[in-house]
């Protein structure tokens, strides 16, 4: 009973890591390439479940998980462009105000725009109700979320690992001058990976919309938990990220079943205690621009 | 060199005279006095913030909880403990926030930079999420109410005006404060920290614990803004602790200006007016400051203070310092200063033995050992990827030797870390110039005479009282020919003049024995005679090891040489015997390779079209000149080699040509196309590929 009980609670933790993870993979893509840490990351992934809840309205569900990623990822062109392009050199200190103060500036847009009230999201008739995997009883929109992550994990290692695009972006985040000694510009890979970070948050949100309260500052609440992934997994690798979600989630879901007062702090206490152990995080190495 | 008594009570009486003003300021806006009791709390606050932030760099976004921490403790105190004061609990809490400061800082200060941020990102959130959560302690969402303000003999702080006052003189109290604390030995080197950690330990600081005290005391003044608002209040909210007021505080110092003291406090008063005018007419005056905060950082990262100097510079220009190093007067042989002569040595002063270190597979420095006696100039000598600079990285401490003993007078040394080595009296210079760039050379030299005595922690006493350090430091500026420049900030100045505060950096630290790493590198032949004369002189009365390129001038004034090769040491010898032996020969020529007749046939050149030409080429590193007028062509089917000692320009050339290091002048042709304006030799089909030296490909 005990052990399984367990189970159960860790497999929900993953479920909640995967959430995290869509997040996470996008900001510490942006972070090791770019180097700024991009605290308007939380904006994006509200922005992203904004857009899927009004495109719900006239064209459906379906329709509007795939047009807010992408209308999301096309803003971050121009965020790319005319803001964070000016900090990649910069002292990292004033890539965060300036993301800091687009979150803000972000959040209060959306007050403007839908309301300070939290919008209702449904989830869509074909995912109701739960299936029986082995023994535990899933509802059928999180295995969904869980088949989405998977794909999109799958797709991003891909990138990054077997395609030329990748092994630029990889090669950028150790030595950018000696890929720009090689005569590649980094300024379109770093857009492409702007756009793809954002897109992945905005597909978060979207997907995670009608499980969670559609407000203002849920992009707040999200970004402190996507840098204590980011963090505990180690900058600048893939594996470290994914497994720092996994893990953030299932501690938070124990800790929610004994003591449900404590579940957000766990994950902050969970990121102090691996850092002392590890100052770099899981998987991290040693990137001077960080240090 | 000391600072006018205007200079330093002028923030004071700025202050006074803003705080008495601003009750009629407001009034006047048809603003409570409310907003100017926030207004001067949130200074307080944003100031204590700003002693992290613009004086030691270390950007905390977590501030909030030391807000939050100080308000909940005198919150709590007072209804536990002593209901009806407002003393004690405002005491107290402080005490509670010292507390608890001192332990997170243990943890959070063992990272820098963007790490420390995100740290203190996180700390903010864990606060918030306790603080809502944990509501048998502090009332949780509807935050802790029933506080009173007391009062003072039959004035009750109830009154507007006279908590108004109360809390105005703990801030003008805390201005104070601060003010000493940042003309203290103490609030120098915090400054030090900032502009170069590793040199400060170098220095012989004990930078973590600099860190570690400043930490506490910025909480602690948090701390006190946010009990003082609690009492306001009559009321502690989460919100207090939360993550987005924790923006708002950076936002303060950021928009004032974090290059100032009062620069957050103007910012913190931009805010609250700010908040409290726009919130008539719109509810949406949290988007307007966002776009405010963020126009800031992208445009004016000085704040509302910079903006001040700029526009006061368009009336007073600064004057002219370009022709900085002219104006210096140098006084050729004069002896070593007597208050750095070290008490009589003799024998061997510095002993290593057996010393190893291993990067990876790699054995950087294997089983070396190398004795420096008193009184010698001792060389290090040796090709490229010898080991030496690793040696000297070993012997000051920045690396722990895997094996090996080192021994500084007979104590061992072995891993105490830099600061407590050079405390020891060891001192070294290093070979890429590592200055405090942003300070005048007098300070960067003053804060090395500071270091080896116990002042360095004092908080309170002005740094101009200390007048022998300042005789002291002037008397080191004329030794080392800098007289006349000494208000000229060290990033400013030529590449000659930065060797010279290295070196006078590394002999400020009163040290036994002197490490010097290529002091000669990068100079002009005139500064090389004046540099080598300037070393002769120390090493009359301090031992110097000295590593340099320059081979025959080291060999000319040395006594014993010591040559190393692949990490280990070849031979210890006079210098005549290194120079006649052929093992050395063999490094420094090579061996084993034919002879390459290095003759171009003038005739087959003149044929053959130039396909890249590199034409009177301009180079600088900030002030540097690096290349001077370069020309070179590359001819088809040809191999140019590129020659010259170190610090002649080789891999700047390479760097200018593959388009890493702007060119300032001159023209660069690739097959008849100028690439020379082009950033990063985007123009395709440029297929000028470089290899660089050190392995430094991408492990992809």
């Amino acid at each position: 009973m005990q052990l399984e009980f367990l189970l159960e609670q860790v497999v929900n933790g993953l479920v909640l890591g995967g959430y995290y993870l869509l997040i996470s993979l996008g900001l510490s893509l942006i972070f090791s390439v770019g180097g700024v840490v991009n605290l308007a990351h939380g904006a994006f992934y509200a922005l992203g479940a904004y857009a899927s809840v009004e495109v719900t309205q006239y064209l459906g569900f379906g329709p509007a998980v795939v047009i807010s990623p992408v209308a999301v990822a096309i803003l971050g062109i121009f965020f790319e462009r005319f803001i964070l392009r000016r900090f990649y050199t910069a002292d990292p200190i004033f890539g965060l105000l300036v993301t800091f103060g687009l979150a803000m500036v972000t959040e209060q847009a959306i007050r403007i725009i839908w309301g300070a009230a939290p919008l209702s999201a449904s989830i869509p008739p074909a995912f109701h109700g739960s299936v029986f995997v082995g023994d535990f009883l899933f509802s059928r929109y999180r295995l969904l979320i869980l088949a989405v992550v998977a794909l999109v994990l799958l797709g991003v290692w891909f990138l990054l690992q077997r395609t030329s695009f990748g092994r630029v972006v990889r090669a950028g985040i150790q030595r950018p001058d000696m890929v720009a000694a090689l005569g590649i510009r980094l300024e379109p890979y770093m857009m492409a990976v702007v756009m793809l970070g954002v897109g992945m948050a905005a597909l978060g949100g979207a997907f995670f919309a009608p499980i969670t309260v559609v407000q203002p500052a849920m992009g707040d609440e999200i970004i402190t938990v996507a840098f204590v992934v980011v963090v505990i997994g180690g900058l600048g690798s893939f594996w470290g990220v994914v497994i720092a979600a996994l893990l953030v989630g299932v501690v938070r879901g124990i800790t929610i079943n004994y003591v449900p007062a404590a579940g957000e702090a766990s994950i902050y206490i969970l990121m102090f205690a691996v850092l002392l152990v590890r100052p770099r995080g899981l998987l991290g190495e040693r990137i001077e621009k960080f240090e | 060199m000391t600072t006018s008594m205007g200079a330093k009570v002028r923030p004071l009486l700025l202050a006074t005279l803003a705080l008495v003003a601003l009750p009629f300021l407001l009034r006047a806006l048809g603003l409570s006095l409310d907003t100017g009791i926030w207004a001067v709390a949130l200074a307080v606050a944003a100031m204590g913030l700003n002693l992290c932030i613009g004086y030691t760099g270390l950007v905390s976004f977590g501030h909030s909880t030391w807000f939050g921490i100080g308000a909940y403790a005198a919150g709590l105190i007072q209804l536990h403990w002593f209901p009806n004061q407002i003393w004690l609990p405002l005491a107290l809490s402080m005490l509670v926030v010292a507390a608890s400061s001192f332990i997170v800082g243990i943890i959070i200060l063992r990272r820098r930079g963007v790490y420390f941020s995100l740290l203190t990102l996180a700390l903010a959130a864990l606060s918030y999420t306790t603080a809502f959560r944990w509501s048998a302690l502090t009332g949780g969402e509807d935050g802790l109410g029933g506080l009173k303000r007391g009062s003072i003999g039959t004035i009750s702080l109830d009154n507007a005006v006279a908590y108004y006052t109360v809390v105005a003189v703990i801030g003008l109290a805390a201005l104070y404060f601060l003010l000493r604390l940042t003309r203290s030995p103490f609030g120098h080197v915090l400054v030090a920290i900032r502009e170069n950690q590793l040199r400060a330990s170098f220095q012989g600081y004990p930078v973590e614990r600099y860190k570690l005290a400043v930490f506490v005391i910025s909480a602690v003044v948090t701390g006190l803004a946010g009990a003082l608002v609690a009492f306001q209040n009559y009321l502690v909210s989460a919100e207090a602790v939360s993550v987005p007021f924790a923006g708002e505080l950076l936002a303060m110092v950021v928009i004032g200006g974090m290059r100032s003291m009062l620069g957050p406090a103007l910012g913190a008063l931009f805010f609250v007016v700010f908040r409290e005018l726009f919130s008539i007419w719109t509810s949406n005056w949290l988007l307007w400051f966002g776009l405010t905060f963020v126009a800031f950082v992208m445009y004016s990262p000085d704040g509302l203070v910079g903006i001040w100097h700029k526009l006061m510079r368009r009336f007073r220009p600064l004057p002219e310092e370009a022709a900085a190093m002219s104006k210096r007067k140098i006084y050729d042989g004069l002896p070593l200063p007597a208050f750095l002569r070290p008490d009589s040595l003799e024998g061997t002063v510095l002993e290593v033995t057996g010393v190893s270190k291993h990067f990876g597979g790699i054995r950087a420095v294997n089983d070396a050992g190398i004795k420096v006696a008193a009184g010698e100039i001792h060389a290090l000598i040796g090709p490229n990827g010898a080991g030496k600079t690793t040696l000297f990285n070993l012997i000051s401490g920045l690396y722990t030797p895997d094996q090996g003993t080192i021994r500084l007078q007979r104590r061992d040394i072995h891993g105490i870390g830099p600061d407590a080595i050079c405390h020891q009296g060891l001192a070294r210079s290093f070979q890429i110039t590592n200055l405090f760039r942003g300070l005048t050379i007098y300070e960067n030299l003053r804060l090395s005479l500071q270091a080896r005595r116990p002042m360095r922690f004092n908080i309170w006493r002005d740094i101009d009282s200390f007048a022998e350090i300042h005789a002291e430091t002037a008397e080191l500026m004329k030794f080392l020919g800098l007289e006349g420049i000494e208000r000229i900030e060290a990033g400013a100045l030529s590449y000659g003049g930065q060797r010279l505060v290295d070196l006078g950096i590394a002999l400020g630290s009163k040290p036994q024995v002197l490490l010097l790493d290529e002091p000669l590198a990068g100079l002009a032949a005139a500064e090389r005679e004046r540099v080598s004369n300037l070393v002769k002189n120390i090493a009359a009365n301090i031992p110097v090891l000295i590593v340099e390129h320059d081979i025959d001038r080291v060999l000319g004034f040395s006594q014993n040489v010591t040559v190393m090769n692949q990490g280990e040491v070849l031979m210890t010898a006079c210098p005549q015997a290194v120079r006649a032996d052929v093992r050395v020969q063999e490094i420094y020529t090579g061996k084993g390779i034919p002879a390459v007749e290095h003759q171009r046939i003038d005739a087959v050149a003149g044929e053959a079209d130039p396909l890249l030409r590199f034409d009177r080429v301009n180079t600088f590193y900030g002030k540097s000149h690096v290349l001077n007028d370069a020309t070179l062509d590359v001819r088809e089917g040809e191999i140019v080699a590129l020659l010259g000692r170190n610090g002649a320009g080789k891999s700047t050339l390479l760097k200018t040509i593959a388009g890493l290091v702007p060119a300032a002048s001159g023209s660069i042709e690739f097959q008849g196309k100028d690439i020379a304006r082009c950033r990063r030799r985007k123009s395709r089909g440029t297929a000028s590929a470089m290899c660089p030296r050190a392995a430094a490909c991408s492990p992809a």
